[in-house]
């Protein structure tokens, strides 16, 4: 059976408006317990905005959000102890040492397994005797992180998490929230990294001025997207290969050329495989690359064609 | 139940102690630099004005240089009674330079309390833990209180110390008043510090707001003390209620003592409210 509490966040037409200007637009998503769920968009998008709301940081101006069952508006330390938030733009200050600064969340927060924070500075290589001010950016970040992770709490809200990581510790990252997941724990992240979504997620929300353009499954989004093609065959004429491929739906920026030997093309194609397969199964092929889509490249094609697709 | 959450839940076993009150703790062990820091410069100014009083008082050299002075001036240093050791006192260190240096330490610490976090981007990071915004303002208002009466204790403590050495024969009921007034008055001021940085969740504002408090309050007394016409501005000083009779010469009653810790946690209670409103860190 499934209730409403199996999922750990519920979004209902959240809409929050910062005096004449309209932040969110009715934003309404669902996210299923022992899921990770990803916003894309674009800086200015909403996705801080909706984070802020969901920790009742900024109070809605209508719409309503239900995490682990609670309603989160004014909910009580009791709801926020399951949750671990890292804000987007972290700003650690002060004389403490990083672990000083962790005892401190840890005592509002906790409790919080003895060897844990040990263990996640660890992962991540960071230093937690270093006073927080004399960190650097990427160092703070993971002070953040290591404070969302580490009273092991149901739903992590992560606001552009791996920022000023290096890539090897994004990849440590992304690990954590595999594991995060596999523990049951939900994560609900947020990127303009859409590759990072792409490894992480397995739910992809895209935001703009305010609206979700639309809800996928990665591989769903995938499919929606453009696959660059390149191929190249022997005995045919470059007209003739331009004539059995210019008219399969979805071709574009067709380019024949001849070779010495037949006929090259490249092309952006976003339609069904199948009639394209059907398409060059009598030729000669030397070569075939379908390059695997690349979601950046989807989303950016949402942004830009902001009526093609809603 | 899932074999997931039981592991969870056995994994959480063994656990790191919460301590109580973990907002108010960290506010005293952060502030503990700025507070010794403080309690030096208190130190420092007493022990520079208090030990030469014998040979201001006794001296008829300075008495007419007082009573060469301008009567404008004079009053609003308060310098009239100079001639007592409690007066001097009064007038040299909790009117002037005692009330300079506590104002300042009570509205920097008020303004950084929720303005500067909020501002800093930390307070955010705060309100997502398991706290409530009530919490968080209650338990740094108890610090605030706590810094201010350490302070104020420094103050009674030293003036103390040099009160036989420096023949200022204060009576000491007078004097644990007298320090609890000027560490009202103090709190009064950061309370406003406290409440303006609430409001607004920008530092500037609070200083502004809890500066204006003792500013105004000070000015106000002095432009009264100079004209009978202008006399209602008393009713405006915090200033003037706290020290306009006195009190290290006459003592005070409870009631002004009480109105002045009853008004600071006034101003905590309304910045809490006022937190508990609105969005945070936007």
């Amino acid at each position: 059976m499934r209730t409403s509490s199996d999922n750990a966040i519920e979004a209902i037409q959240l809409a929050k408006s910062f005096g004449s200007t309209l932040a969110l637009d009715g934003v309404s998503f669902t996210v299923p317990r022992g899921s990770v769920f990803g916003v894309i968009g674009p800086n200015g998008a909403g996705k801080t905005t909706i984070m802020r709301a969901l920790l009742d940081l900024i109070r809605l101006t209508s719409g309503r959000a239900t995490l682990l069952g609670t309603d989160s508006r004014n909910a009580g330390p009791e709801l926020r102890r399951r949750i671990g938030f890292l804000p987007g733009e972290l700003n650690l200050k002060g004389r403490v040492t990083g672990r000083r600064l962790l005892r401190h969340y840890a005592n509002i927060s906790g409790p919080v397994r003895s060897g844990r924070v040990d263990e996640l500075a660890e992962r991540f290589g960071l230093d937690l005797d270093r006073t927080v001010r004399t960190l650097s950016k990427g160092n703070k970040q993971k002070l953040g992180i290591v404070q969302a992770f580490m009273h092991q709490p149901d739903l992590l809200v992560l606001d552009e998490p791996t920022s000023g990581l290096d890539p090897l510790m994004q990849q440590e990252f992304l690990a954590l929230v595999s594991e995060a997941r596999a523990a049951g724990q939900t994560v609900f992240l947020s990127s303009h990294v859409v590759s990072e979504i792409q490894q992480a997620a397995d739910e992809v929300a895209i935001l703009r001025d305010g609206r979700i353009i639309t809800v996928a499954g990665v591989e769903a989004l995938r499919d929606t997207a453009i696959r660059h093609l390149r191929l190249s065959a022997t005995d045919l004429t470059s007209a003739d290969l331009e004539g059995r491929l210019a008219n399969l739906a979805g071709m574009d920026e067709l380019d024949c050329r001849p070779t010495e030997t037949g006929a090259e093309a490249t092309a952006v194609f976003s339609g069904a495989i199948t009639p394209f397969v059907q398409a060059i199964a009598t030729l000669s092929l030397i070569d075939l690359v379908i390059e695997e889509p690349d979601l950046e490249e989807a989303v950016l094609r949402l942004y830009s064609a902001p009526e093609a697709r809603s | 139940m899932t074999a997931t959450r039981v592991r969870l839940a056995v994994d959480r076993l063994p656990l790191v102690r919460r301590t109580a009150l973990p907002i108010f703790t960290k506010s005293l062990v952060d502030g503990w630099r700025s507070l010794v820091g403080w309690s030096v410069g208190f130190t420092a100014a007493l022990s520079l004005y208090l030990p030469i009083f014998p040979s201001m008082s006794g001296n008829s050299q300075m008495q007419d240089l007082i009573d060469s002075l301008p009567s404008e001036l004079t009053s609003t240093l308060n310098y009239q009674q100079i001639d007592t050791g409690a007066g001097y006192t009064q007038s040299t260190f909790f009117g002037l330079m005692g009330f300079l240096l506590i104002s300042i330490a009570a509205i920097s610490w008020g303004a950084a309390a929720i303005g500067g976090d909020e501002e800093s981007g930390q307070l955010e990071l705060t309100l997502a833990h398991a706290v409530t915004r009530v919490e968080v303002v209650a338990q740094r208002f108890a610090a605030l209180t706590v810094k201010i009466l350490v302070l104020a204790l420094v103050a009674f403590v030293v003036i103390l110390l040099w009160n036989g050495p420096a023949e200022l024969d204060i009576d000491v009921a007078n004097l644990v008043e007298t320090c609890l007034l000027f560490g009202g008055l103090a709190l009064v001021c950061g309370s406003t510090a406290l409440l303006c940085g609430a409001i607004t969740g920008r530092r500037i504002w609070g200083i502004g707001g809890g500066a204006a408090v003792a500013v105004l309050g000070y000015v106000f007394n002095a432009i009264a003390n100079q004209s009978a016409d202008l006399e209602w501005l008393h009713d405006l000083s915090p200033y003037y209620a706290a020290f306009g009779n006195n009190p290290l010469t006459n003592g005070t009653d409870g009631w002004t003592l009480a109105l002045f810790y009853l008004a600071a946690l006034v101003l905590g209670a309304l910045a809490a409210l006022t937190l508990r409103q609105r969005d945070v860190g936007v």
